[in-house]
C-alpha cells in the first residue's frame, strides 16, 4: 500500500494521540476489581480513523497504539490487546457497509463488546479454565456502556471534522 | 442501511440479556460449595467451603510469583498476589453463597465455584504457610 506523505503523517500523528490515550488512561486506577473492564478511550481514535480514512490506515493505528503501548503497560497484556483490537477491528469493518455516517458510534458499541468477547477467549486459552466465562455478561455491558461513551465522542468528532473539511 | 432504532433495539437487547444473565449469576446459590483452585489449566486443590472448619493460608506458586490463599469457614480469598495489577486481591471474599471466580490472569491462578470437586491435575501445591 502506498500512501501520500499528509496521509502518513496524519496516521503517525493519530498514534501519537491514541497512545498519549492509551497511556493517560492506563493510570486511571480499575472502577471495578474485574479483569477487563475499562474505557478504551483510544478506541475513538481507531473509530474515527475507520470511517474517515479508511480500513487501512485504521489498522496500522491500531496496531502501532497496541505495540508501542505494550511497552508502556507491559507485555503481559499484549496478547489481550490484540486480540481483543484485532476482532473490535475486525467487526467494525463489516458494519462500516451497515452504517449512516450518523450511526457511527454503533460500530464503537458492537467492537467494544467483541472487544470483550476477543479478551475473555485469549483468557480462556491462557489459563486454560472455561469457568471465566462467567466474566461474559458483565463485560458485555461494560462494553455497552464504554463503547457507548466512545462512541458517542467518536461520533462528534466524525461530525466536527467533516465540518471542517 | 438500517434505521437507528434498530441499532438502539439490538444494543438494548443485548445488554438487557446480559443483564439478566449478570443477576442470575450474581444471585444463583448453588447446592455445594467447592472451591477449584486452578494454576494453569490444572486443578490443584479442591476445598469444599462449607466443610472448612479451620482458617488455613496457603501460598500456590504460579508463572511470575505466588498467590497467597486464605480459606475460612464458607469462604475463600486471595490476601497477596506478587502481580502489578492486584485485581484478584480487590476481588475480596468468593463465598459459599456464590459469584463469580476470583482470577489472576498473570499467574494464571483461577478460583472457581463448582457444585463438584474437579479432577486434580499432576501440579503440586508449592508451600504450605500456617
Amino acid at each position: 500500500m502506498r500512501w501520500s506523505t499528509r496521509q502518513l503523517s496524519l496516521m503517525a500523528l493519530l498514534t501519537a494521540i491514541a497512545l498519549a490515550i492509551h497511556v493517560a488512561e492506563a493510570q486511571i486506577p480499575a472502577p471495578v476489581p474485574i479483569p477487563g473492564v475499562k474505557l478504551g478511550l483510544a478506541n475513538i481514535v481507531t473509530v474515527w480513523a475507520m470511517f474517515s480514512l479508511g480500513p487501512g490506515p485504521a489498522l496500522m493505528i491500531l496496531v502501532a497504539r497496541i505495540l508501542l503501548g505494550s511497552l508502556f503497560s507491559g507485555v503481559m497484556s499484549l496478547m489481550y490487546s490484540l486480540a481483543g483490537g484485532l476482532l473490535c477491528y475486525c467487526v467494525m469493518l463489516l458494519l462500516r457497509r451497515f452504517l449512516t455516517r450518523e450511526q457511527i458510534w454503533v460500530a464503537s458499541v458492537i467492537g467494544a463488546v467483541f472487544h470483550n468477547i476477543g479478551q475473555i477467549l485469549v483468557a480462556i486459552v491462557v489459563t486454560g479454565t472455561p469457568a471465566i466465562v462467567s466474566y461474559l455478561p458483565i463485560l458485555l455491558i461494560s462494553g455497552i456502556a464504554a463503547g457507548l461513551f466512545t462512541g458517542v465522542a467518536a461520533q462528534y468528532l466524525v461530525n466536527r471534522m467533516d465540518k471542517t473539511k | 442501511m438500517k434505521k437507528t432504532s434498530f441499532w438502539i433495539i439490538l444494543i438494548a437487547a443485548v445488554a438487557l440479556l446480559a443483564g439478566a444473565a449478570a443477576l442470575w449469576l450474581h444471585f444463583h446459590h448453588p447446592d455445594a460449595a467447592v472451591a477449584n483452585i486452578y494454576l494453569d489449566g490444572e486443578c490443584i486443590r479442591s476445598i469444599d467451603l462449607n466443610d472448612v472448619t479451620e482458617p488455613e493460608i496457603f501460598t500456590v506458586e504460579g508463572e511470575i510469583g505466588t498467590n497467597t490463599i486464605q480459606v475460612e469457614p464458607g469462604r475463600i480469598r486471595v490476601t497477596h498476589a506478587e502481580c502489578p495489577d492486584q485485581i484478584c486481591v480487590q476481588m475480596g471474599w468468593l463465598t459459599s453463597e456464590g459469584g463469580m471466580p476470583i482470577v489472576c490472569l498473570p499467574n494464571k491462578l483461577v478460583i472457581s465455584l463448582d457444585d463438584v470437586p474437579a479432577k486434580i491435575g499432576d501440579a503440586e501445591i508449592d508451600g504450605v504457610v500456617g
